[in-house]
């Protein structure tokens, strides 16, 4: 599957080639960056989050606190937001 | 739940340490200690314990009352555990709280064996396993030792109880169906355990388990001077002894207690032990041993948290917490002074 996946990349980048420009344009790029990021993000709060709400169960004053704790790693993709904005 | 699919370590140790701040602290059992039974119960009524007293206050009372609260909560808890957990996690706390099973099995058999009545039995059980009520249910309606066994079949018990039984037909004692209890559940518990780095640890704080037990048994065997074969209590899977190792041990009790100062747990114990070579009481020294693997147990919990070690490390607190407020209670109803009550107790 991947493999598949992989040699159609090929494909795609060998025609971009062929055209001239370069085989990811700024935006490309840029899209690249924040999805990777935002994807960072997630993965963490899927461990935060879990914790959070098992907190939460034991204790419903840690809501807030809980909150708090799962959109901490959002900052990562506020990170990324700007360093693209700053670079376009 | 299943132990299929991923696991929740995060979950669960996050309601795990939130119900480990609920326990009783050591300043606690400390003004427990000066109370009363029924002072006791009324201080548990304004704990975590308030649903079990008063579920149970209408049916009990005195120290009867504590210690069946006691048990239920310890196994409110520990089901809840297996309710939250999942995959990996699940099978991992599950093997460990089979512990109870092995409880619930010998506790009947003890009972079916001197003839007691099915509900005295069923007050002494602890629900925390995996065995569901029903199951329960059916191996009480036993009236006989082969009958537990045969409901047993099927289970993790069955086929060693079976192999064991013939012995017991020929001596006519529990001790080794009660051993091969204790031996499947060991033998369970190690077996085959995935490799992580986490898990490494906590099969070395298992061994260590079997370790204490196997010299504690040692160690009673050696002090009481009783004429019995110390490999029928052997548990394979520790370290420190092996079976026949142990049995030369047995005969000269200074060789023993110099072979554990000079194993890996000699730095933790060597106070114990010094205790133990001056004074002759076992007490203390088995209270040191459980609380050396009750602080091992914490400390792998610290170090890796998100893996089985922070439950292990809960599920003996409760068991302490439960155990300590049981020998307080006990202990006053037997008019025991307050230093000697303390000194059954395990505080950190």
């Amino acid at each position: 599957m991947s493999l598949e996946l992989a040699s159609e990349v090929g494909n795609v980048v060998l025609q971009a080639g062929e055209a001239g420009g370069p085989a990811l344009s700024e935006l490309g790029a840029a899209a690249i960056a924040v999805g990777l990021a935002a994807f960072g993000a997630g993965y963490s709060q899927r461990a935060i989050g879990a914790a959070a709400v098992g907190a939460m169960a034991e204790n419903e004053d840690l809501f807030a606190r809980g909150l708090i704790l799962t959109v901490l790693p959002e900052t990562l993709v506020i990170l990324a937001l700007l360093v693209v904005i700053l670079l376009l | 739940m299943s132990t299929t699919g991923s696991s929740n370590p995060e979950y669960v140790n996050a309601r795990v340490r939130a119900r480990r701040a609920a326990l009783f602290s050591d300043d606690e059992y400390r003004k427990l200690v000066r109370m009363t039974p029924s002072e006791i119960a009324r201080y548990m009524e304004e704990s975590e314990y308030e649903r079990e007293i008063n579920e149970l206050g209408s049916r009990h009372s005195g120290v009867d009352l504590i210690e069946y609260s006691l048990n239920r909560n310890l196994a409110k808890h520990f089901n809840d555990l297996l309710g939250f957990s999942e995959g990996r996690m699940y099978d991992l706390i599950a093997r460990y709280l089979r512990k109870f099973d092995a409880w619930n099995v010998k506790t009947i058999m003890r009972g079916v064996y001197s003839g007691a009545d099915r509900e005295s039995i069923e007050t002494d059980l602890i629900r925390a396993g995996e065995f569901d009520e029903s199951f329960l249910d059916r191996l009480l309606e036993a009236s006989t030792i082969e009958d537990v066994i045969t409901s047993l079949d099927g289970t993790i018990f069955g086929d060693p109880l079976e192999a064991a039984l013939e012995d017991f037909e020929e001596t006519d004692v529990l001790v080794p169906l009660e051993n091969a209890v204790d031996r499947t559940f060991y033998e369970e518990l190690l077996a085959d355990l995935p490799s992580s780095e986490a898990i490494d640890l906590y099969r070395e704080f298992l061994e260590a388990e079997i370790d204490f037990r196997n010299a504690r048994n040692a160690l009673r065997l050696a002090r009481s001077g009783a004429d019995i074969d110390p490999a029928e209590y052997f548990i394979e899977g520790g370290r420190l002894f092996n079976a026949r190792e142990l049995e030369g041990l047995v005969q000269s009790p200074d060789q023993l207690v110099s072979t554990i100062r000079d194993s890996s747990y000699g730095r933790e114990l060597s106070g114990p032990l010094d205790e133990l070579e001056d004074a002759d009481s076992l007490i203390a020294f088995e209270r040191a041993l459980e609380s050396v693997l009750l602080k091992y147990s914490r400390r792998l919990g610290n170090v890796y948290p998100l893996s089985i070690c922070p439950v292990v490390a809960y599920i003996l607190m409760k068991e302490r917490e439960v155990e300590n407020i049981r020998a307080i209670a006990r202990g006053r109803e037997a008019g025991l002074s307050e230093a000697e009550i303390e000194g059954e107790l395990v505080i950190l």
